[in-house]
C-alpha cells in the first residue's frame, strides 16, 4: 500500500484486517521501491496523487524491474481516466482502478481476485518444478539402469562363455549344464533390462505429427516377421481388409508383432495356430476396433485385468517363455494413440485381443 | 607394455576391458593394445606424458576405443580434449559404451566421435562386434597420419 497520507493507509489497513495477507506500507514511491527489493509482492495498492513521485511514475519504475514487472496494481484515486496508456509498461501486467469514494466491497473483491490469482500461479509454479524434478530423477534412473546394470551382466555372460569355450574339458556334463544356464539367464536379464527401458522411454515418446498408414501393408510385414520368429510352426493367418489410420508406424508395427507373436506363442501343442485379423468401425465412438483371434491355449477371464500389466504373466517360464513386457507395451502404445486394449478368452479354446484407434481419416480418403 | 599400440582402449571397468582385449586378440592375436583406465591416463599416453613420457609421440594408435561413463573425467570430456589437441585431433575415436541413450549418441557425434557402438550384453554378440570393429579400424580404414 502506497499513499502519502497516513490516515489513508490506516483506513486501508483497517479494511483489510481480516485478510490472510501481510501488509507493507509506504508513504512515498522511494520507500515503496525499497520494499520491493526485499519482498515478493502479490499486489500493490497505489495512490495516484502523491508529491515527488506519483502513482503512475511508481508503476512505471516497478514495470522496469524484472522482479516486479508483472506485479498487478490497483490504483486508488479521486480522478478516473479512461485512457489506459497513462504509464509506461502498462501492457506487461494487470491493473485496475478504484475511484474515491469507493464501496469497500468493490475494492475487497478486486483484492481477493488478485490474491487468488497470485496463489494459483504460485501453486502452478511449484507443481511444475516438482514435475520437472521427478522427470529428471526418472531420467537419471533409467540412465543408470541402462548403464550400470548391464556392465556386471556382460561380465557374467562373457566369462561364462569363455569358461565354456576354453575350459570345457575340466567340467563334467552337469557343470557344463549349470554354466549354460548361467549364460542363458544372464542374456535373458539383459533382454529384460532393454525391454524395461524401451517401456519407460515410451512415456517420453511423441506420437503426434503422424502419417496415415496402410494397415494392410503393415500387417503383412508383421505376419512375415512373426513367421520367421517361429520357424517350423507354420501358423495360418486369415487377414481381412484393414482401414488406414493415423499413427506412428514403427510403434504399431510393434503392437502387431507382439499380438501376432503371442497368438503363435501361446498355441496348443497339438494344433496348427489359426489366427484371424480383422477390423470394424465403431461409428458411435468414431474409432476402429482391431481384433486378433487365435485358437491357442486361452486364459481364464478372471485374470483378464492382469494381462496388460508390466511383468504380469499368466504362465510360468517353463510353459511359455516371456518377461511380461509385451502386452504392457501394446497397451502403452495404443493408449498413447488415444485407443484402448482389451481381451476375451476361453481356456483351451482361444483368445481374441482387441485394440481401438481413433478413426480420424475421412471416408473418401479410406477408399483410396 | 607396448610403446606402439594400434588400439588405445580407455575403459574403467576391468572385466569389460579384459573381455574386450580377449575379443580383440581372439580375431587378431598380434594386435597391440594399450589399456588405460581413465581419461587422464589416455591423454598421458597420447601426448607421451607422465608414466608414458618415454614413448615416442609420433606413434599414434589406429583407433581409440572410448567408454563414456568413467569416474573423474568422463568419456565425452576426453573426446573433447582429444579433438582440441593438434597432436590427437585426427585419431579415429570409437565410443564403446553401455548407453543406448539418444543424448549420449548425439553429443558423442557432436564432439567428433567417428563411430558409436553399444556394448551388447550377450557375450557372443559382444565378442563378434568387438572383433568386427577391430578388423575394420585396423585393416580397412586408412588413418590421416
Amino acid at each position: 500500500m502506497v499513499d502519502d497520507k497516513p490516515e489513508n493507509l490506516l483506513a486501508l489497513e483497517r479494511l483489510l484486517i481480516d485478510f490472510p495477507v501481510i501488509l507493507y506500507k509506504a508513504e512515498n514511491g522511494n520507500d515503496a521501491l525499497k520494499l520491493s527489493l526485499h519482498h515478493e509482492f502479490a499486489l500493490a495498492l497505489l495512490d495516484i496523487q502523491m508529491p515527488e513521485m506519483d502513482g503512475y511514475e511508481l508503476a512505471e519504475l516497478l514495470r522496469q524491474e524484472v522482479k516486479t514487472e508483472d506485479l498487478p496494481f490497483i490504483f486508488i484515486s479521486a480522478i478516473y481516466t479512461e485512457n489506459i496508456n497513462v504509464f509506461q509498461g502498462y501492457e506487461k501486467g494487470a491493473f485496475s482502478y478504484v475511484t474515491k469514494p469507493f464501496e469497500p466491497e468493490v475494492l475487497l473483491n478486486k483484492i481477493r481476485f488478485f490474491i487468488k490469482k497470485y496463489q494459483q500461479e504460485q501453486l502452478l509454479i511449484e507443481q511444475q518444478e516438482q514435475l520437472k524434478r521427478t522427470n529428471e530423477e526418472l531420467e537419471s534412473f533409467s540412465y543408470s539402469v541402462s548403464h550400470d546394470l548391464r556392465a556386471p551382466l556382460r561380465a557374467v555372460s562373457g566369462y561364462s562363455s569363455l569358461l565354456l569355450q576354453n575350459h570345457k574339458n575340466q567340467l563334467d556334463e552337469e557343470g557344463q549344464k549349470f554354466l549354460n544356464i548361467i549364460n542363458k539367464e544372464a542374456g535373458r536379464m539383459g533382454q529384460l533390462i532393454d525391454d524395461l527401458l524401451d517401456f519407460s522411454q515410451m512415456n517420453r515418446l511423441k506420437v503426434n505429427d503422424t502419417d496415415a498408414i496402410s494397415m494392410d501393408a503393415l500387417i503383412l510385414e508383421c505376419r512375415d516377421e512373426v513367421r520367421k520368429m517361429y520357424p517350423g510352426v507354420s501358423p495360418r493367418f486369415f487377414i481381412n481388409p484393414l482401414p488406414k489410420v493415423k499413427a506412428n508406424r514403427a510403434l504399431l508395427h510393434q503392437v502387431f508383432v507382439n499380438l501376432l507373436g503371442n497368438a503363435v506363442k501361446y498355441r496348443k501343442p497339438d494344433q496348427v495356430p489359426v489366427i484371424k485379423i480383422e477390423a470394424r468401425t465403431d461409428e458411435v465412438n468414431q474409432q476402429y476396433i482391431f481384433s486378433i483371434k487365435d485358437n491357442g491355449v486361452g486364459f481364464d477371464m478372471k485374470y483378464a485385468d492382469k494381462l496388460f500389466g508390466v511383468f504380469q504373466r499368466l504362465h510360468s517360464n517353463e510353459e511359455f517363455e516371456g518377461n511380461g513386457i509385451g502386452l504392457a507395451l501394446v497397451r502403452r502404445i495404443v493408449n498413447r494413440h488415444g485407443g484402448e486394449t482389451w481381451a476375451e478368452s476361453e481356456p483351451r479354446v482361444g483368445s481374441t485381443f482387441y485394440f481401438s484407434l481413433p478413426a480420424v481419416i475421412k471416408q473418401q480418403e479410406l477408399v483410396n | 607394455m607396448s610403446n606402439h599400440a594400434e588400439i588405445l582402449l580407455c575403459e574403467d571397468n576391468s572385466s569389460d576391458a579384459d573381455l574386450t582385449i580377449r575379443a580383440l586378440k581372439g580375431k587378431n592375436p598380434s594386435a597391440n593394445i594399450q589399456w588405460v583406465k581413465n581419461g587422464e591416463e589416455a591423454m598421458d599416453y597420447l601426448l607421451a606424458r607422465g608414466s608414458f613420457e618415454k614413448r615416442p609421440i609420433e606413434y599414434k594408435p589406429k583407433v581409440i576405443l572410448l567408454d563414456l561413463k568413467m569416474p573423474k573425467v568422463d568419456g565425452l570430456e576426453v573426446l573433447k580434449e582429444i579433438r582440441n589437441h593438434p597432436e590427437t585431433k585426427t585419431i579415429p575415436v570409437v565410443i564403446l559404451t553401455s548407453s543406448n541413450e539418444k543424448r549420449d549418441i548425439k553429443s558423442s557425434y557432436e564432439y567428433g566421435a567417428n563411430s558409436y557402438i553399444v556394448k551388447p550384453v550377450d557375450s557372443q554378440k559382444f565378442l563378434d562386434s568387438v572383433a568386427e570393429l577391430s578388423s575394420y579400424w585396423l585393416s580397412l580404414n586408412k588413418p590421416g597420419y
